[in-house]
């Protein structure tokens, strides 16, 4: 098995998953988030590509109940657009998140959770992606939906300086360790160059 | 007088030493040239590079390395351990966008255990399987109770004729072959092994894929699930990444025990122990878990319902 320092090197990237942009908490009214752009990053399929692969995880690690669907094409010529489904906000706090399971009876022994659907879409809003940058359809989502920004708290700060500084000091290594090994490999060729010589 | 006689023993010794050394050097360097350059092209150039010096140096450093018999432990003191959740829920926002049946939840169980002797190794079915796209064929008659049962069971294809006459003609478009008894003459006269043999697929009494309800047989292949013990770790696919919490607890649970019970029925001199164990998913990395269902502050098991 991996050993647990690097196990433990892996779970760093948990921070950026807690913080960064797209770390948000939409209203108890947001529905459903579907994606709908290309698979290749051409003719303004970036932008998209960056939303989902970078904001994505943070939006669904905040709002775990919101299903977040992605629909990749294989056509880039055409649209790139992300649709927020709104439920009526005077029911949509009142009713507890949809039970949605793979899981079928005709396969299972144990119980099957019976599923439930969420409260009924009453509008919804569609962002237009192509050749826009990620930065800017996030900020067009957290206008529409008006979501709550998730600060770091005083631990997470903290943590964040302790790798900010753990970074520095690794650069700092590898720059010895890359002049040494410069050293080496070119004491090392003056000897073979002299052993080839006689 | 006393700097000439200075001089003179200095000059005495230097040509002792100008004498001396030269046949020496002659001799010694006679010897070993022959000795360093002879000895390595003898012994060892098939093996090693041609600078005997470095060979040298390098055989001088190698020690034997101490061979322990049971695999590394480490000390999980330090590694920061999740509830199954919080693991959740980190994997959930990790596999965002992706196919929910396509994506699986994965268990590794670490085990304290020597590196040699009998390993954990068995077969158990899952309460909430994972792997269900399994395309399974019952042969037996299309209109009898059998039918009817093996398709409510989760059969693809239920026939006789229209099955033998799709497989002559190259469509064999299912992954197990289950046949009922009473058609098992009527598979043989239709030459069947000459096609589902070579793949595998010929029903027969040994494989225990000949039967009578083949119903029953059915539940056990589309659930089945193999798990091994390999360099100390039992690993399987636990869930689909739209399971329940709930589901996900069921299925870990069993698992947990089939291999605890593995363990124990092991003889009597091997002892094997639970280590650690770990829950991650395609794109995900690994999460220690503590044991827990819930912690304090992590969100509802409800919340983490939706596919």
């Amino acid at each position: 098995m991996v050993s647990v320092v690097r196990r433990m090197r892996n779970l760093r990237t948990l921070l950026a998953i807690r913080l960064g942009p797209g770390a948000a908490v939409f209203p108890p009214e947001v529905n459903r988030i579907h994606m709908d752009f290309a698979a290749k990053p051409l003719d303004g399929h970036m932008g998209p590509r960056k939303f989902f692969k970078q904001c994505l995880p943070r939006l669904k690690f905040h709002n775990p109940a919101v299903p977040m669907t992605v629909n990749r094409t294989t056509d880039i010529t055409g649209p790139a657009t992300l649709t927020i489904h709104f439920a009526d906000p005077a029911t949509a706090g009142k009713t507890s998140p949809a039970i949605s399971s793979t899981t079928s009876s005709t396969t299972s022994t144990g119980p099957v959770a019976a599923s439930t659907s969420p409260a009924p879409t009453v509008r919804t809003e569609t962002i237009q992606m192509k050749h826009v940058h990620e930065s800017e359809i996030l900020s067009q989502v957290m206008a529409l939906t008006k979501a709550k920004i998730v600060l770091p708290t005083p631990e997470e700060e903290q943590e964040i300086k302790d790798l900010q500084q753990q970074r520095v000091e690794s650069e700092e290594i590898s720059k010895k360790a890359k002049i040494a090994k410069e050293a080496r490999k070119r004491a090392e060729a003056v000897i073979s160059a002299a052993r080839e010589s006689t | 007088m006393t700097p000439s006689t200075a001089c003179l023993a200095q000059l005495s010794r230097l040509c002792i030493s100008a004498n001396k050394p030269a046949v020496n050097f002659i001799s010694t360097r006679s010897i070993s040239s022959t000795a360093t350059r002879l000895a390595p092209k003898t012994t060892k150039t098939a093996t090693r590079g041609s600078n005997p010096q470095k060979n040298k140096k390098k055989g001088e450093v190698i020690k034997k390395k101490k061979t322990s018999s049971s695999f590394q432990q480490y000390d999980l003191k330090a590694m920061e351990q999740f509830s199954l959740c919080d693991a959740m829920r980190y994997i959930r926002a990790f596999e965002v966008g992706k196919r929910p049946t396509s994506v699986k939840y994965e268990m590794a169980i670490k085990l304290k255990t020597l590196k040699n002797g009998p390993v954990v190794r068995n077969r158990l079915r899952l309460p909430h399987p994972v792997k269900t796209d399994l395309r399974i064929c019952v042969i037996c008659p299309p209109d009898s109770a059998h039918a009817t049962a093996a398709k409510a069971a989760g059969a693809t294809l239920v026939g006789e004729e229209a099955i033998f006459e799709a497989v002559k003609d190259g469509r064999i478009e299912f992954d197990r072959c289950i046949c009922q008894v009473d058609s098992l003459a009527k598979m043989n006269k239709a030459q069947m092994g000459r096609f589902l043999g070579p793949r595998g697929l010929m029903p027969s009494a040994k494989m225990g894929t000949v039967v009578k309800d083949p119903s029953t047989v059915l539940k056990d292949l589309i659930g089945g699930a193999e798990y091994r013990e390999r360099l100390g770790v039992v690993r399987m696919a636990i869930g689909q990444l739209g399971f329940t919490p709930e589901e996900m607890q069921r299925n870990i649970r069993v698992f947990m025990e089939a291999v605890k019970k593995d363990m124990g029925q092991l003889s009597e001199k091997i002892n094997k122990e639970l280590a650690e164990v770990v829950l991650s998913s395609t794109n995900s990395p690994g999460f220690s878990l503590n044991g827990d269902f819930r912690s304090p502050n992590s969100v509802t098991p409800r919340e983490l319902s939706t596919s």
